[in-house]
């Protein structure tokens, strides 16, 4: 059974999907120039949107008939704009927790997941004073410690030097292997593609169905 | 004491020699706002003159028609005021800000006149310039409930996405914007509280004092129009919001904003 399948799918006439299939438990990159709804896609997986033609199915059922909340905590998708609080870098934890009505974790769990994403700092230091890089680890070490089954990565190195982006993949891709996680990736860059990803999917201009 | 000075036509106009002094200074420091002073000027005249004979012709031939068909003009114009200064919204929101209105405003105006006035709902005399000043300012109020709302949804935009992004039921993601216009929308009117018969004499009790009323009675209208005031302000603002943030999202937990 594939995680996800698509179905003839359109979105809002501009975009049309050819019949896509997502192993589960494994890294797939998704790839393709601007325009070709590498982010629509996340948004239709995580059901953020629905479909305008066709059908999204999620581990062989229509993924309509999911819960979209439970779905959504499941599948958490992780956008490339990232938000944090004007908070430290503990009181973000403990706020997206609240949010997600979850106890606030302890330090250690906290370290874990930064160094897991090479976010190492200080945990009393402020966000608001950081740079676009570190923001983006801080906030994928947020989503990555909710232990979702599905991580949609939105251009997750967009603000990181190759090195550090090289890294932080290498870092994700083992974490979610060890825990049965797949993980979901769009980016622009081939290179990461080439060394970390198991299946590729290629969206194109005016791909047909 | 209940002597009161009618004013003659010609001193009346003398009033606006302060406009022209308004307008040399704008004048002066170019501000760009001459024909709004003017047209603003001229409607305020226009309206009140019209209000005045209108008013006047329902004292004179009482009806309880007359009564409330007044009151649905005001409530209908301001329900037209709030919804063109907040552009935007949609068919749902603006149907809930317009039922919000009517039905807050007219459920305080009517507790207002037959409980604590203890007057027929139909005197107009009571009536009218009470639900006036009752949906003056709950329009004023939702009209600044839904601006700030808007604008902190418009700029809290990227933070609504992640959050719906990570699981975050709508009702947990948009309450927080909820309160926040809330407490914008009730402040002024709180605040305003703060200063009345030090700083100022607010305008009902002056009206009634200039026409003779004493100063006691006036200030027990001036108090119970102030509490209803703040409650219309509150419960419009309310309801408006927290029915009116509902529309924002479907059944399958998907924002339209």
């Amino acid at each position: 059974m594939y995680l996800f399948e698509l179905e003839n799918v359109e979105y809002l006439d501009v975009i049309k999907y050819p019949n896509i299939k997502v192993n589960k438990g494994i890294t797939t990159f998704i790839c393709g120039d601007s325009g070709t709804g590498k982010s629509t896609l996340l948004n239709l997986l995580n059901t953020a949107k629905s479909p305008t033609k066709g059908t999204v199915f999620y581990l062989g059922r229509m993924i309509d008939e999911y819960d979209t909340i439970e779905h959504r905590k499941q599948v958490i998708l992780v956008n490339q704009s990232v938000y944090l609080f004007d908070m430290t870098v503990r009181e973000n934890f403990y706020e997206f927790y609240k949010y997600r009505d979850l106890d606030k974790p302890d330090d250690n769990t906290i370290h874990k997941y930064l160094k897991l994403c090479i976010a190492d700092f200080n945990m009393d230091a402020l966000c608001q004073n950081m740079s676009g890089g570190e923001r983006q680890r801080i906030f994928l070490a947020i989503c990555l410690s909710f232990m979702p089954k599905v991580i949609l990565l939105d251009e997750p190195t967009s603000a990181l030097d190759e090195k550090n982006a090289g890294n932080l993949i290498s870092n994700v891709k083992k974490f979610c292997q060890e825990n049965s996680m797949t993980l979901i990736i769009v980016s622009h860059s081939k290179q990461l593609a080439k060394q970390y990803a198991d299946d590729c999917i290629e969206l194109r201009n005016g791909a047909d169905a | 004491m209940n002597t009161i000075v009618k004013m003659n036509i010609w001193q009346f106009l003398l009033v606006y020699i302060l406009l022209i002094i308004v307008l040399i200074i704008m004048r002066r420091r170019r501000i760009n706002q001459i024909k709004l002073l003017f047209i603003a000027s001229i409607r305020m005249t226009v309206q009140l003159v019209l209000a005045g004979l209108v008013l006047t012709y329902i004292f004179e031939n009482p009806h309880p028609l007359f009564t409330v068909g007044y009151i649905i003009a005001m409530i209908g114009f301001a329900i037209y005021t709030v919804l063109s200064r907040n552009k935007g919204l949609n068919r749902q929101f603006k149907i809930v800000v317009g039922v919000s209105l009517a039905v807050t405003g007219l459920s305080v105006i009517i507790f207002f006149i037959l409980a604590v006035v203890g007057v027929n709902i139909f005197n107009a005399q009571y009536t009218i310039p009470i639900s006036g000043m009752i949906m003056g300012n709950a329009m004023t109020g939702v009209s600044l409930g839904l601006k700030t709302f808007n604008e902190n949804i418009r700029t809290g935009r990227n933070k609504i996405e992640v959050l719906v992004n990570l699981g975050v039921t709508p009702d947990k993601i948009l309450t927080p914007f909820v309160n926040t216009a809330l407490e914008t929308a009730i402040l002024p009117t709180l605040n305003s509280m703060l200063g009345m018969g030090i700083i100022s004499l607010p305008g009902m009790m002056t009206g009634q004092i200039l026409s003779g009323t004493l100063p006691m009675t006036a200030i027990l209208y001036q108090i119970s129009i102030i509490i209803a005031i703040s409650a219309v302000t509150c419960m419009a603002v309310f309801c408006s919001l927290y029915f009116g943030y509902k529309t924002l999202y479907n059944k399958k937990n998907q924002m339209h904003i």
